[in-house]
């Protein structure tokens, strides 16, 4: 009762919950369970609840467990949209 | 843009400013880039004792490095975070950063590594921080991180830590272990746990856990001593290290007000009826380290999954080469280990960017082997070992990945 309530993603407030019943239902990947619930997908990038996701979505073992579950994109560090003009 | 180096080292901490002196003393023209306002990286919160008595201080440690990199003609910048790096036409590198960007032939990724989260119900209260926090504030910042803390958690990180907040007067309820759940994997099994704190008995100034660390290699003998081990825990630098007892949830209102914890068996399962409310403002959540790789992601280098290194770790060779040419990694990045190994692994790589830019007084091959063997012998020498496995997962890695 109490495990479920527990957030993982921090920033966008998605519960333990709420990814298990995303990957139960819709038996998803890393990716999917991302787009579906938004964990991974707040100001932070992901940089605290990324390992999580992967913990929960990664299929038990194999060869895929050399990838990294959940695409790692740029910029890899929060930034104002002013930072980013100047940088590019 | 600045296009005026011929390497750009990313982490100023212990690998990425050996590799800056070493290079730069071979001839190269050297930029380090950190995103902290001063260079030293996780060197900054370290002071422990040696076995032998003497103090490591990483501040010193750091400030000598930083002699010695700027000495041989390094240029370090703070406060620059890199946000992204991208192959150039002429096989050079652009990093993007939140300072504008840099171009340069060769890049050396030493990012270090970050902390695992260990989340439990009340885990987002204000007061709840990472146990690497509680260093940063408490040794970098010399901030007080509250009145009376509760540790959540029981690794090597963890316990190197405790002894520094101790040394700073901080007070600790106990040390607890997590709850088991789905995301706490082995770290709230008591008879794991046990086994590795084993491993680093040496740094825990207990007699218990120092004379009977042998004792405690077997399975057999760690059973007796988990069924007899203490509810209350046994005191490691005045604080209760509980192996049997978990948190079951942070309690607050509007910040932390204390932990509600519980007996559990040998086993990991809370024993129903013996919940209990430990005062605290403030909580460290230990979770351990994983290596900081997104860089290297975004570069397009492959990885492989090392559970012994502490997690996905860039595909390196023992000469710090990743398979994407101009593309190099040295410290916690390739494998969570202890900064001395960070520093020789900083050299090595130095040392085969230098070769391999031909730079002006560059290595020969016999310097470069030397300080390969240097990095073995103090991965050896180790005071903290943080997985049993390290040298064996890094010889099979050395040996299939022939870059």
């Amino acid at each position: 009762m109490k495990e479920a309530s527990i957030i993982v993603c921090r920033c966008e407030e998605v519960t333990l919950e709420q990814i298990r019943e995303t990957i139960s239902k819709q038996g998803c990947s890393a990716r999917e369970t991302k787009l579906r619930t938004r964990a991974g997908m707040g100001i932070c990038g992901g940089r605290t609840c990324r390992p999580l996701l992967d913990r929960l979505t990664a299929p038990p073992e194999g060869e895929s467990a050399s990838e990294f579950p959940l695409k790692v994109q740029p910029p890899v560090r929060p930034m104002s949209f002013a930072e980013w003009g100047h940088s590019s | 843009m600045n296009t005026n180096c011929d390497l750009i080292v990313v982490g100023a901490g212990p690998a990425g400013l050996a590799a800056a002196c070493s290079a730069a003393q071979a001839g190269l023209k050297v930029l380090l880039l950190d995103e902290f306002m001063k260079p030293g990286g996780r060197l900054l919160g370290q002071l422990h004792q040696e076995p032998g008595g003497a103090w490591w201080n990483g501040i010193r440690e750091a400030q000598l490095l930083v002699l010695g990199a700027q000495e041989a003609g390094a240029v370090i910048e703070t406060g620059v975070s890199v946000t992204g790096l991208e192959r150039t036409r002429d096989n050079g590198w652009t990093l993007w950063t939140n300072q504008g960007r840099y171009r340069s032939p060769y890049v050396l990724l030493a990012t270090g590594a970050a902390e695992s989260a260990n989340p439990l119900p009340g885990w987002t209260l204000p007061g709840v921080m990472s146990i690497g926090a509680a260093q940063v504030m408490t040794n970098v910042q010399r901030v007080r991180v509250g009145k009376r803390g509760v540790v959540i958690g029981m690794n090597v990180l963890a316990m190197a830590i405790v002894s520094e907040l101790r040394l700073a007067g901080i007070d600790l309820a106990a040390i607890v272990l997590p709850p088991g759940n789905a995301l706490s994997g082995s770290s709230s099994d008591p008879e794991a746990v046990l086994e590795s704190l084993v491993r680093f008995a040496d740094l825990a100034p207990n007699a218990m856990l120092k004379y009977g660390a042998k004792l405690l290699q077997s399975s057999m003998t760690r059973n007796i001593a988990l069924n007899l081990y203490p509810k209350q825990g046994i005191r490691m630098m005045g604080v209760p290290l509980q192996l049997r007892r978990c948190a079951i949830e942070i309690v607050g209102r509007d910040a932390v007000e204390g932990v509600l914890v519980a007996d559990v068996t040998p086993r990991g399962e809370p024993i129903a009826g013996s919940e209990r409310f430990m005062e605290a403002d403030f909580v460290c959540i230990a979770g351990g380290l994983y290596p900081l790789a997104e860089l290297a992601a975004v570069a397009g280098c492959p990885f492989r999954y090392v559970p012994e290194l502490g997690g996905h770790v860039p595909v390196h060779g023992e000469n710090m080469q990743t398979p994407v040419p101009g593309l190099y990694v040295a410290g916690n990045i390739t494998g969570v280990e202890s900064a001395k190994v960070a520093i020789a692994q900083g050299r090595v790589a130095g040392l085969s960017i230098a070769f391999s830019a031909a730079a002006e007084n560059a290595p020969d091959e016999a310097e470069i082997k030397d300080a390969m063997k240097q990095v073995k012998r103090i991965r050896q020498e180790a005071l903290i070992q943080f997985h049993p496995d390290i040298a064996r997962s890094r010889a099979k890695l050395y040996q299939t990945e022939t870059v």
